[in-house]
């Protein structure tokens, strides 16, 4: 039986680019064409996600081989509690940014393009999370990187052109590299297909395969993925990029293609490497694993996260730069608890590390589009995103400074809003860790979780303070505020609470999510690739 | 670059690349070839001609229209026609994509029947393929020339 | 180690070192340049990984794991990998030399350190 409905947020996607392309003569048409194309690929994930995970008798995972070829040999699409969960929050952020940008970006604008582009996002993003191929993520990657090159140039100014070369140039290196990681593991593995690779490094003996050079090709790979997910030392292109594009699209590359790099991460380590050899004893690193390996740099690297974005926020003169430094530190928070559970033996730990940082990675998805739409709502009415030039909004549009309430209360952390739930479990994940194995990293990451958390308190003030509290100067006096947007902002703001509110199923579909992450042999039992038997 | 070498080189050459290019397209789903690699080429034989004789050949020379001007490059009735061609390229892959789940079977599900008793031929080949690489074919040619004229016009 | 092997890791290392080289020039088309010879590094380097000689089913991994007895050929998959980042690379390229363009126009200097 073919289960069409795994392929169908792919279709639904690639449906929208040709369609809002086809409508360019008619805007106004195009535009509806847009936001219906992407309420149509939230009905599809939706669907996606009940069929395989939330329905009574779902399966909790299903294949889906493209053009009838099986796998290992054509491209497999795997849909498991993973995929479902990191695609649901694609089509919420889509929906909403969607929505917000038939009024925020400006008409003449949209007609350039625009629709079709984001789209074009999505699709990128749908098929990353969903591709069973290793070479196929390498591809749907291009896909979404040639499409925010393109958004980060959208309006022709320098700054803009200059933001996009550097993205550019940045992510050419990177794709070279995932190129030599993608072709060294073929040559190695003997296979692109992810669940083939999870059986024949499972037993590497029985398949004929050195394991040795597994381990540094993998630290390619984790290096090709903070770059997408803007981890420092990879960050520069992030404030720049994010600032350039419209901002609609901008909560969308915070919001959702910086978790792609997250999610490659989580299943390429822990579904696929997880019970393989790195073959090669590194002196300082305890266990010779990719996981072993990933464990010290990732838990670096979201230290230093965390402390540069916090940093830099603070200092923001912008609400745009303030939200792109602080998207820096929050992916840091994601990455920490993932650090845990590569470093971890125990497997409960493990998987609650991953359920930590899905959770967070779904708070700071939705809390942050509902960010960076406010900003967008700002910009639009005022005409500036300083914050030395705002003031007194909250008396302006009561709506408006309630939403961004919210989206900072829930960064910050505040129950009941879904960003309470996010920071628990992080240091949840962070506490067990070092009450079960104690350590010097192991109490930095929790310290600079607690110092991140404070330096979160302190840049969400200093906008909230800057833009809404005080005398309103002229630009705000003058503003008008379109409702349509605060709608559209209120709206994500109910999400927010609701989220938080009714927690329990939220915290089942992510749980289900995180078994799916580290159970690597369910994943090979969906998938099925034929052939090759032991030799 | 409009000189009389360069024209009579291409209108030499130019025939013989596009009908290379069509050869490519129509054997690609079984041979080595296919629309990328076809496409490629056309747009190679067509910017011959432009490098040749000029953006507005085409129009003025082959089609014998009117060329106006002053509309700027995207306004320009040969980059529209090239980004209908991409348009139509896309449609046409997806809509190839999506005939084979109407079947209920996979997204981008191909098969053939062969014709036999063709006169000439012999037998035929026909095969879903084939649409799929025509709209790869118009994807490449329209993206391409798209982007070499609007970048050439200005 | 046959000396096809010997040489084609010197080629791609040596693309390697000089796509890194020209992209971190301060002359916006060597950069360019550098993103296109990148690329092409990582091309070559990714059909080497097919194996480089002549071709048996138990040279090829994909037909050694897979195949069975399949004679003297070469590995088709990296081919087709190949072929793919090929339209990628040259995808990117174009895209490169639009935004120099851009640059250009927009700042009348080629040179990156000029940029305001």
């Amino acid at each position: 039986m073919t289960e069409q409905f795994v392929v169908a947020p792919l279709v639904v996607a690639l449906l929208g680019v040709v369609l809002t392309l086809v409508l360019r003569r008619r805007p106004l048409v195009q535009r509806a064409a847009s936001l219906g194309g992407t309420v149509a690929y939230a009905a599809a994930v939706g669907l996606l996600a009940w069929r395989v995970v939330l329905a009574p008798d779902a399966p909790g995972a299903a294949a889906y081989q493209l053009g009838g070829w099986p796998a290992p040999f054509g491209i497999t699409l795997v849909a498991d509690a993973l995929s479902a969960f990191m695609l649901v929050i694609a089509a919420a952020v889509g929906l909403a940014a969607v929505a917000a940008s038939i009024r925020v970006v400006d008409r003449a604008n949209q007609r350039v393009f625009y629709h079709p582009l984001f789209h074009g996002l999505l699709v990128g993003v749908t098929g990353s999370f969903l591709t069973g191929d290793l070479f196929n993520l390498f591809v749907w990657f291009e896909v979404m990187l040639l499409v925010s090159y393109v958004f980060v140039a959208f309006y022709g100014g320098p700054e803009h052109t200059a933001a996009a070369f550097r993205y550019l140039v940045l992510n050419v290196f990177g794709s070279a590299v995932f190129l030599l990681a993608v072709g060294g593991l073929y040559a190695t593995v003997g296979t692109l297909n992810m669940a083939d690779m999870v059986r024949r490094l499972s037993d590497p003996v029985a398949y004929g395969i050195d394991p040795a050079p597994v381990g540094g090709l993998t630290a390619l790979l984790i290096g090709t993925f903070a770059l997408k997910a803007g981890l420092v030392p990879f960050q520069f292109w992030v404030p720049g990029a994010y600032r350039a594009a419209p901002l609609p699209v901008a909560a969308m590359l915070a919001g959702v293609t910086k978790k792609v790099g997250m999610y490659a991460i989580v299943r390429l380590f822990f579904t696929v490497f997880g019970n393989a050899e790195a073959g090669v004893d590194l002196p300082w690193i305890p266990g010779a694993s990719p996981l072993a390996l990933l464990a010290p740099l990732l838990l670096a690297m979201g230290i230093a996260s965390i402390l540069v974005g916090g940093f830099g926020a603070v200092g923001g003169d912008t609400v745009d730069e303030l939200l792109a430094y602080s998207s820096i530190g929050q992916v840091g928070f994601i990455a920490i608890p993932v650090a845990v559970a590569a470093a971890t033996t125990s497997a409960s730990l493990r998987r609650f590390g991953i359920l930590a940082a899905l959770v967070y990675a779904l708070h700071h998805a939705l809390a942050k589009t509902l960010l960076f739409l406010s900003a967008a709502t700002i910009q639009g009415a005022t005409g500036t995103n300083r914050l030395a030039d705002l003031g007194g909004l909250a008396g302006r549009s009561p709506p408006l400074a309630g939403a961004f309430l919210v989206g900072s209360l829930s960064l910050i952390g505040v129950p009941p809003l879904t960003g309470f739930f996010g920071k628990l479990f992080v240091f949840e994940a962070s506490i067990r860790r070092v009450v079960t194995t104690p350590g010097a990293g192991g109490m930095a990451g929790l310290a600079v979780l607690f110092l991140g958390a404070l330096l979160t308190i302190a840049y969400t003030t200093r906008a909230w303070l800057g833009g809404f509290w005080g005398q309103a100067p002229p630009a705000v006096e003058r503003a008008r505020i379109d409702p349509a947007q605060v709608a559209v902002l209120v709206a994500l703001s109910a999400v927010v609470v609701g989220v938080g509110l009714g927690f329990d199923p939220v915290y089942r579909f992510a749980d289900a999510a995180a078994t799916a992450a580290v159970d690597g042999s369910a994943y090979v039992e969906t998938v099925d690739p034929a052939g090759g038997d032991p030799v | 670059m409009t000189t009389t070498m360069m024209k009579t080189t291409a209108r030499i050459v130019v025939p013989i690349i596009l009908v290379v290019a069509l050869s490519l397209l129509l054997q690609g789903h079984n041979l080595p070839g296919g629309g990328f690699i076809g496409g490629v080429l056309t747009t190679v034989a067509l910017a011959l001609i432009y490098v040749a004789h000029g953006l507005d050949y085409l129009e003025s020379g082959v089609l014998d229209r009117e060329v106006e001007s002053g509309a700027g490059i995207f306004q320009h009735r040969t980059v529209l026609a090239y980004r209908k061609t991409f348009v139509f390229g896309l449609a046409v892959v997806a809509g190839s994509g999506v005939a084979g789940v109407s079947f209920e079977e996979p997204f981008l599900t191909q098969a053939f029947v062969i014709v036999e008793d063709v006169p000439i031929y012999h037998e035929i080949e026909l095969t879903s393929a084939l649409v799929f690489d025509v709209g790869v074919y118009c994807v490449v040619v329209g993206g391409l020339l798209t982007i070499l004229s609007v970048v050439g016009g200005e | 180690m046959p000396a096809v092997s010997i040489v084609l890791a010197g080629v791609v290392g040596g693309l390697f070192a000089l796509g890194t080289f020209l992209v971190l020039r301060r002359d916006l088309v060597r950069v360019v340049w550098g993103v296109a010879v990148l690329t092409q590094a990582a091309n070559v380097y990714l059909i080497s990984m097919g194996g480089v000689r002549e071709g048996t089913h138990d040279l090829v991994p994909v037909l050694a794991a897979h195949g069975g007895a399949v004679p003297r050929t070469a590995d088709p998959l990296v081919q087709a990998l190949v072929l793919t980042a090929i339209v990628i690379g040259f995808g990117t390229t174009a895209l490169a030399l639009v935004l120099t363009y851009r640059a250009y126009e927009e700042n009348d200097t080629m040179n990156v350190q000029e940029w305001q």
